[in-house]
């Protein structure tokens, strides 16, 4: 990096030292997230410390209250955080292994790509409360697009009560949250295995190695740094997970499927309790934050850590 | 001379038969994945009666594109149950088109900023302002909707496009900025500095060298920050009130009792919403795969 | 070169610390502007068309915007279409700043009461939700606005449900209350007077007709909430007790409670139905798979409509069963509307309200099958029943009228009904699906409801 100071243009008329032009360049991007993120959130904090309820004109601080009672007073915050992080690692985990699947056929396929890679990135094009309203139509028990294929097929009407049942729910969730989230991964992925260089790949051929053995061998450890990025962005966006399963199941029923968010947004604005639910976002938050750096200390470390000056 | 040859052979087509099995996988596994997009939108132009039937019906008898009639407050021969009054369809799309855009611009603007001091510049505290940019990802537009809503009330942004593209700018900031610091990584600095003794001030040389080379990155980087703006729910819902600044995906809730009785409107307006996406990644998503592969995000 | 360096730094901080400082100002400006109370602009630049050059003669409010928050779906958007006359006739324009079912029509007006982002004249408002509108200070008192004369005509039961406090805070424009709806053409000779005979019969129903279900309830939100206190009070149970306490969980609460999940577990009701609302009962009525149930009188002319219904001209009505309690079932509640206090208009509102309310507007409902809230317009259409075709239509409207005088029963007008409500579902649903032991779970649903009513100042 050269050490003499960046010249902006004539037009600009000034000059920058180094140690000024990158904070200034950050600063339209900080200042934007502190107002619309930065000022909320701290709005919300504090009333997480008071009794504040929509429907009631005043409020009191009351301390560490609400935390201390989601900690060790409320059995369905554990519930529903123990299902959200279960819930996260298996959607994770298979659109990972269908994202890898589909990305290395597709980088393989020799036309249509431009076709195919429409046809696939369709349904993270949806929004998700869309995808939450189609699913919900597809799993329901009278005239739901599953029951009805297994009508056709067996022959007997099978009003299978998928939003219902008890694992049934759990799975049709994850399902619609699969179906949404693979094709994110597939192109990433197979934007990673395109910009893989080619010789290894050439040497393996020559060496009589099959295209099972490529992939293990090479293909895979060489994608490494984008399955790391791929899985921690989709962790992010999963643990986050709302608008699906708001609009399948609304968390339920009774409770079956409820998610943190769910619950945050019955115990928030349905029993009127919003201070609790501020108090339920900020541990959540906390446990997000932590889980992002975790990940991203790693990431940081393979970006920069190789280190520029 | 023959048995050189004949095992070659057999190689060449278990290669080749190898590679049809993929293909066959690949498609199979793509219009599997497709299917209830196309079932979403088949139903949309289906006869209303053939939908709910039991048993279910499969070859439609007829088609009838009566759901979006309805949706555009045009006369249908049946009066569908429930839809009363007519929806401002033109105003949401206005509103959806108008706030993603200025928004995905913005993000995109301030993102490449960013992304471009994050891997041009080593200054303290860049790690920890890095990872402070990528935490705000973790936080759901739930947890802060009605501490924004309050906010912006205040300010007098609420139910204002103004209001909308500021939230959404600052919700997609992260992820510009993390992928234009990819981009710009993956350009190799001598290209600056090359310009530079060539007689560029650094300015220039960002505008008239890196840059070109980025417009791949940029233009992947437009559509998942377009995607965003297009889809988003929870804060939308929260900051509109009004056909004066309601994006798609509220104006869609509103009608959740009809989609009950009437499934077909969730599917044509499903589609409606499908149709700009589909043709803005259509025509972009050369320059996404460019764009991608640059190596930007290996991490 | 380096001195030209420093002036340019400082040129620089300069410039940015005026911009700085500038942002700041403004938005601190801005903060102050906008005050804490209510504000309200009763027109909003982006929507109000400018003024037809020559107001009309005569148009009262010519060239203003009413806004209103209004309820949607099933048949309520019909009386909307009143609304093009009065634009015509006053010269002002209505603008829906809000449609969507109750439920999230009230957790927005909740917000917006809250935070003091009232931006509307006229807002739907219920019997059950108006406790929470009022506590929070969004309602503008009627009784200014329509004299006594003009509320003479409206049932008084109806009226008097929404005085409190000395006021009246909503004009009704048609109640709900539900009957029993039971299939003709299933072999029920007659209809059940108890609960326990109602359980029986759904499960001999379901035993005697495969593919058809004895009965169904709306099993989430509000609905279950509701359904659940109704057969409570006819089974001689209560709520609260005259402490606030809850007790529910007594045994008329269990009896209920166990009844709802043996129908569950016995199969007599839809697998689903914990995800019915109001409109999904009804298709499931319509669709021919139900033998018997409770539901609105709303409904009926979709449910006579040979097009869109199975069961046209196949069932008929009855008086809720009832329970230990000699008394029947009967939750009941009704639409109306309300000004709000952070109105400019209210005079226009009120004009507004009056002209929906209107025989003419009560007529149109009832044409649909809502029970309209004016004993005229009640009057003409028993007379026209007498003559009518569909020989339910004048039984049905006796009976209507008959519950209204005697079992029509409203929940607690508190504004903790909707919060306790939403406690209570879950734990219903999880009686229902078998998830927990009745007396377990309306034991914990107690406490929480408990905890709660403590918190909102209920024991003092």
């Amino acid at each position: 990096m050269t050490t003499q100071p960046i010249t902006t243009s004539k037009q600009l008329g000034f000059s920058l030292s180094e140690k000024q032009l990158p904070l200034l360049l950050l600063l339209p991007g900080i200042l934007i997230m502190v107002f619309v993120i930065g000022f909320p959130m701290l709005y919300s904090l504090y009333l997480s410390f008071t009794n504040f309820s929509l429907t009631s004109p005043t409020h009191q601080f009351i301390g560490l209250q609400n935390y201390a009672k989601l900690l060790f007073h409320d059995s369905l915050f554990w519930a529903a955080l123990g299902r959200t992080v279960l819930f996260m690692t298996l959607a994770v985990n298979v659109e990972l292994l269908v994202g890898l699947a589909i990305a290395q056929l597709m980088a393989n396929a020799a036309r249509g790509q431009g076709f195919l890679r429409t046809i696939m990135m369709m349904p993270m094009m949806f929004a998700p409360i869309l995808v939450g309203f189609q699913f919900k139509w597809f799993f329901n028990a009278q005239i739901g697009l599953v029951n009805n294929i297994l009508y056709t097929i067996t022959g007997q009407p099978h009003f299978i009560p998928w939003l219902i049942q008890k694992p049934l729910g759990f799975i049709t969730i994850l399902l619609a949250e699969i179906w949404m989230g693979t094709p994110f991964m597939a192109i990433i992925l197979e934007a990673g295995i395109l910009s893989l260089p080619a010789e290894p790949f050439e040497a393996a051929e020559v060496d009589g190695a099959s295209g099972w053995q490529k992939f293990q061998m090479l293909t895979l450890p060489m994608l490494m740094p984008f399955i790391y990025t791929a899985m921690a962005i989709r962790s992010l966006d999963l643990a986050r997970a709302y608008d699906v399963v708001s609009i399948m199941t609304g968390g339920g029923p009774a409770n079956r499927t409820e998610l943190i968010w769910t619950y945050v947004n019955r115990l928030a604005f349905g029993e009127h309790q919003f201070a609790a639910g501020a108090a339920m976002s900020y541990l959540t938050v906390i446990l997000s934050f932590a889980f992002t750096w975790y990940l991203f200390r790693n990431l940081l470390q393979a970006r920069w850590g190789g280190g520029r000056g | 001379m023959a048995a050189k040859i004949s095992p070659f052979k057999s190689y060449r087509r278990t290669v080749r038969t190898s590679r049809l099995a993929q293909n066959i996988i690949l498609w199979a596994i793509v219009l599997f994945w497709f299917l209830p997009v196309f079932w979403i939108i088949l139903t949309s132009v289906r006869i209303r009666n053939e939908i709910d039937a039991m048993p279910p019906v499969w070859i439609p008898s007829g088609f009838s594109f009566d759901s979006y009639k309805i949706i555009f407050g045009m006369p249908t021969p049946e009066g569908a149950f429930g839809l009363g009054g007519s929806i401002p369809v033109i105003n949401y799309a206005r509103n959806s088109l108008v706030i993603a855009f200025y928004s995905a611009t913005f993000a995109i603007a301030i993102g490449t900023m960013a992304g471009f001091a994050f891997s041009r510049f080593a200054f303290r505290g860049k790690n920890n302002l890095f990872l402070g940019f990528m935490l705000v990802r973790a936080i759901p537009g739930i947890a802060l909707s009605l501490p924004l809503f309050v906010l912006f009330a205040r300010l007098g942004l609420s139910d204002t496009i103004a209001g909308m593209v500021i939230t959404y700018i600052a919700l997609n900031v992260p992820f510009t900025t993390w992928l234009m610091d990819g981009f710009f990584r993956s350009i190799p600095e001598e290209l600056e500095d090359a310009a530079c003794i060539d007689g560029c001030s650094q300015w220039s040389a960002f505008v008239c060298v890196v840059l070109p080379l980025t417009l791949p990155g940029i233009a992947a980087t437009t559509i998942f920050a377009f995607l965003t703006c297009w889809n988003e729910f929870a804060l939308a819902s929260v900051i509109t009130r009004t056909p004066a600044s309601r994006t798609f995906p509220p104006a869609l809730f509103e009608f959740t009792g009809q989609f009950v009785s009437d499934w077909r409107g969730m599917t044509a307006m499903s589609v409606l919403m499908l149709i700009p996406a589909v043709i803005f990644v259509a025509l972009v998503q050369r320059q996404l795969m460019e764009g991608l592969t640059s190596g930007a995000i290996k991490g | 070169m380096s001195g030209e360096k420093k002036i340019s730094r400082r040129e620089f901080l300069k410039v940015t610390g005026l911009a700085g400082g500038a942002i700041v100002a403004s938005s601190a400006l801005a903060a102050c502007g906008a005050t804490p109370t209510p504000t309200v602009e009763a027109t909003k630049p982006a929507e109000v068309k400018p003024t037809t050059a020559p107001a009309v003669i005569g148009k009262p409010f010519a060239g203003k915007t009413l806004r209103m928050h209004a309820i949607t779906g099933a048949n309520y958007d019909e009386l909307y279409k009143l609304i093009p006359a009065w634009e015509e006739k006053t010269g002002a324009k209505v603008e829906f700043v809000f449609k969507g079912n109750g439920f999230e029509t009230d957790k927005r007006l909740v917000q917006d009461f809250s935070a003091g982002t009232v931006d509307y004249d006229v807002c739907w408002d219920h019997s059950s939700f108006f406790s929470q509108y009022v506590k929070l200070d969004g309602l503008e008192p009627l009784e200014n606005y329509w004299s006594e004369d003009e509320l003479k005509d409206f049932i008084p039961r109806l009226v008097d449900a929404t005085r409190r406090d000395g006021h009246l805070w909503v004009i009704p424009r048609h109640f709900d209350i539900s009957c029993l709806h039971y299939r003709t053409d299933l072999g029920i000779t007659k209809p059940p007077e108890t609960w326990d005979e109602f359980k029986q019969m759904a499960i001999d129903i379901t035993k005697n007709n495969p593919g058809v279900f004895g009965t169904q309830f709306a099993g989430k939100e509000e609905a279950i909430s509701g359904r659940f206190y109704e057969i409570l009070t006819a089974e001689g149970g209560n709520l609260f007790n005259d402490k606030w306490e809850p007790t529910f969980n007594e045994s008329p609460g269990v009896k209920v409670a166990t009844m709802l999940a043996e129908l569950y577990a016995a199969g007599a009701m839809p697998p689903d139905m914990t995800n019915f609302l109001w409109e999904d009962v009804a298709k499931q009525w319509v669709s021919g798979t139900i033998g018997m149930y409770t539901e609105w009188y709303g409904w009926y002319s979709y449910f006579q409509d040979p097009a869109s219904s199975k069961v046209a001209g196949k069932f008929d009505l009855a008086r809720q069963p009832m329970g230990n309690g000699k008394i029947h079932s009967g939750w009941a509640g009704h639409h109306g509307f309300s000004i709000t206090k952070a109105s400019k208009e209210k005079d226009m509102a009120a004009d507004l309200i009056k002209w929906l309310t209107s025989p003419e507007g009560n007529e149109l409902e009832a044409k649909l099958g809502f029970l309209v809230s004016r004993q005229s317009v009640w009057d003409k259409l028993i007379a026209e029943a007498a003559t009518a075709t569909d020989p339910l239509a004048k039984k049905r409207l006796e009976l209507a009228l008959l519950q209204a005088q005697e079992d029509f029963k409203t929940p607690p007008l508190i504004a903790e009904w909707l919060p306790m409500s939403n406690i209570l579902y879950p734990i219903l649903q999880k009686i229902i699906l078998g998830d927990v032991d009745p007396q377990k779970g309306l034991d914990d649903a107690a406490q929480r409801v408990y905890d709660m009513m403590k918190q909102a100042g209920y024991y003092a």
